[in-house]
């Protein structure tokens, strides 16, 4: 085998996708998560992605009868997972397990939906997922937080704006940055700085 | 101390959301009481995961240590393992803006406590979403129905006070009930709360409480009474279960 410092991780993931179909899971499940919890990482979710999606596919078909609605609770399942990955606790159990509730709980919901025509949605009261007790105030804390910093964002000058949204909600890298705005790379540092400072400012102003 | 729990296939059916709401719901009102179904369900979820997902051979991680995406996938493209639907998936899905509101809606969960005739008690979990019907008396009975729209299954939260009893019946299809509070007797013997009481055709009882209970109640058919006058009374049947 041919050793090169890109080749052993080209290696590494296509072993992962060859070994889906022998029902192995991956060890770096749990740390996928993770990642995408906390930097809404999309590789990492990709790498989910393609692991769970012809999964969930196959339980949905038995569930739900149909390719669509087995679709549609991929993208249910996976939807939740994505937004949810915070409240994954890996010290509490298998990132499986986790999913697998997750899943049952939406396709539930969903089969009483054909049935009934019922809007109620029961699978999270019937299957409670565990969170933490005291991680809502404190995410709702965030919530607000961030709420209070993106108007605070708006009051700056636009060209910094767009240079602050740019990395913090669309997650872009700096280089891209300058390349979208046609600036160079030391301008968009600048203005990031610049507008830092200024966020600190007001957020401990009205702190204090 | 609960002796009577829904059985281990009864339970791989709840765990895989095979079973109608309304005996979902019940099975988790048990489950919320007792911490060996607790267990039961949890290694059957565990289980149900194996199989739809494969083994996991990792233990629970502590924690993670930072890893680094970038060196892990190199410049391999996953993507090329997606079909052009699941790509767009996924694209719909990574471009949805953070949705952190709905979080607030699972926040520590309030009990819900209800009075009926002078009696508090608490409803289970599983059921703070669904409506109760205002509760109907007769006798010692008030009965509470479920809004919970489960084909000719009947869900009841149903009240007996002190000395009060049930004619002798049989049930056409199954009974469950649930013991939330309280005590009763049978031919069978005692019940306590969080016994899972299952009844078919073949079981006849005439429950009676000393102390006065609270049920939580499943059944797929009107209950039938058995005995000389009591069948005058079979229109109650209809409206206990
Ligand atoms: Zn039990």
């Amino acid at each position: 085998m041919q050793k090169s410092d890109g080749i052993p991780h080209f290696v590494e993931v296509n072993n992962i996708i060859s070994s889906q179909s022998e029902d192995q899971v991956p060890a770096e499940l749990s740390s996928w998560l993770t990642l995408v919890a906390s930097q809404r990482d999309k590789r990492a979710f990709t790498a989910i992605f393609t692991f769970f999606a012809p999964k969930i596919k196959r339980f949905g078909i038995k569930q739900l009868n149909t390719e669509a609605m087995a679709a549609e609770l991929v993208q249910e399942t996976l939807s939740k997972v994505w937004n949810k990955a915070h409240l994954f606790d890996p010290s509490k159990g298998a990132a499986t397990t986790w999913v697998y509730s997750i899943m049952r709980n939406a396709s539930f919901d969903m089969l009483r939906k054909i049935k009934t025509k019922n809007e109620l949605l029961l699978g999270d009261d019937i299957w409670p997922i565990e969170t933490e007790e005291h991680s809502d105030s404190e995410v709702y804390a965030d919530h607000l937080m961030e709420r209070q910093m993106v108007a605070y964002v708006d009051q700056l000058p636009e060209a910094q704006q767009l240079v602050v949204k740019g990395v913090y909600f669309q997650e872009l890298s700096q280089e891209q940055l300058a390349k979208q705005l046609d600036v160079p790379i030391g301008t968009v540092k600048s203005r990031l700085r610049l507008a830092l400072a200024k966020l600190k400012e007001q957020v401990g102003e009205s702190h204090d | 101390m609960i002796k009577l729990h829904p059985e281990t296939p009864m339970l791989s059916s709840f765990v895989a959301g095979e079973l109608p709401a309304s005996v979902s719901v019940i099975i988790a009102s048990h489950v919320e009481m007792c911490s060996v179904c607790q267990q039961e369900v949890e290694r059957l979820t565990l289980q149900a995961a194996n199989a739809c997902f494969g083994e996991s051979n990792v233990m629970p991680m502590a924690g993670v240590d930072s890893v680094q995406i970038d060196d892990e996938f190199g410049s391999f493209s996953l993507e090329a393992e997606l079909d052009s639907n699941e790509l767009s998936m996924l694209e719909a899905i990574t471009g949805m803006a953070p949705e952190r509101d709905t979080i607030v809606n699972t926040a520590v969960v309030e009990d819900k406590e209800i009075e009926v005739s002078g009696v508090r008690f608490t409803i289970p979990r599983a059921l703070r979403a669904v409506e109760m019907k205002p509760f109907q008396g007769l006798g010692k009975l008030s009965r509470s129905r479920l809004s919970l729209e489960d084909g000719d299954i009947r869900t009841s939260i149903l009240h007996i006070d002190k000395g009060g009893s049930v004619p002798t019946h049989t049930h056409k299809g199954f009974e469950i009930t649930l013991l939330l509070q309280g005590s009763f007797e049978d031919e069978m013997g005692t019940y306590h709360a969080g016994d899972f009481i299952w009844l078919d055709g073949k079981h006849t009882h005439q429950p009676v409480t000393k102390t006065g209970c609270v049920c939580l109640t499943v059944s797929s058919n009107a209950i039938r009474f058995t005995k000389g006058v009591s069948q005058l009374l079979n229109p109650i049947g209809q409206f206990i279960y």
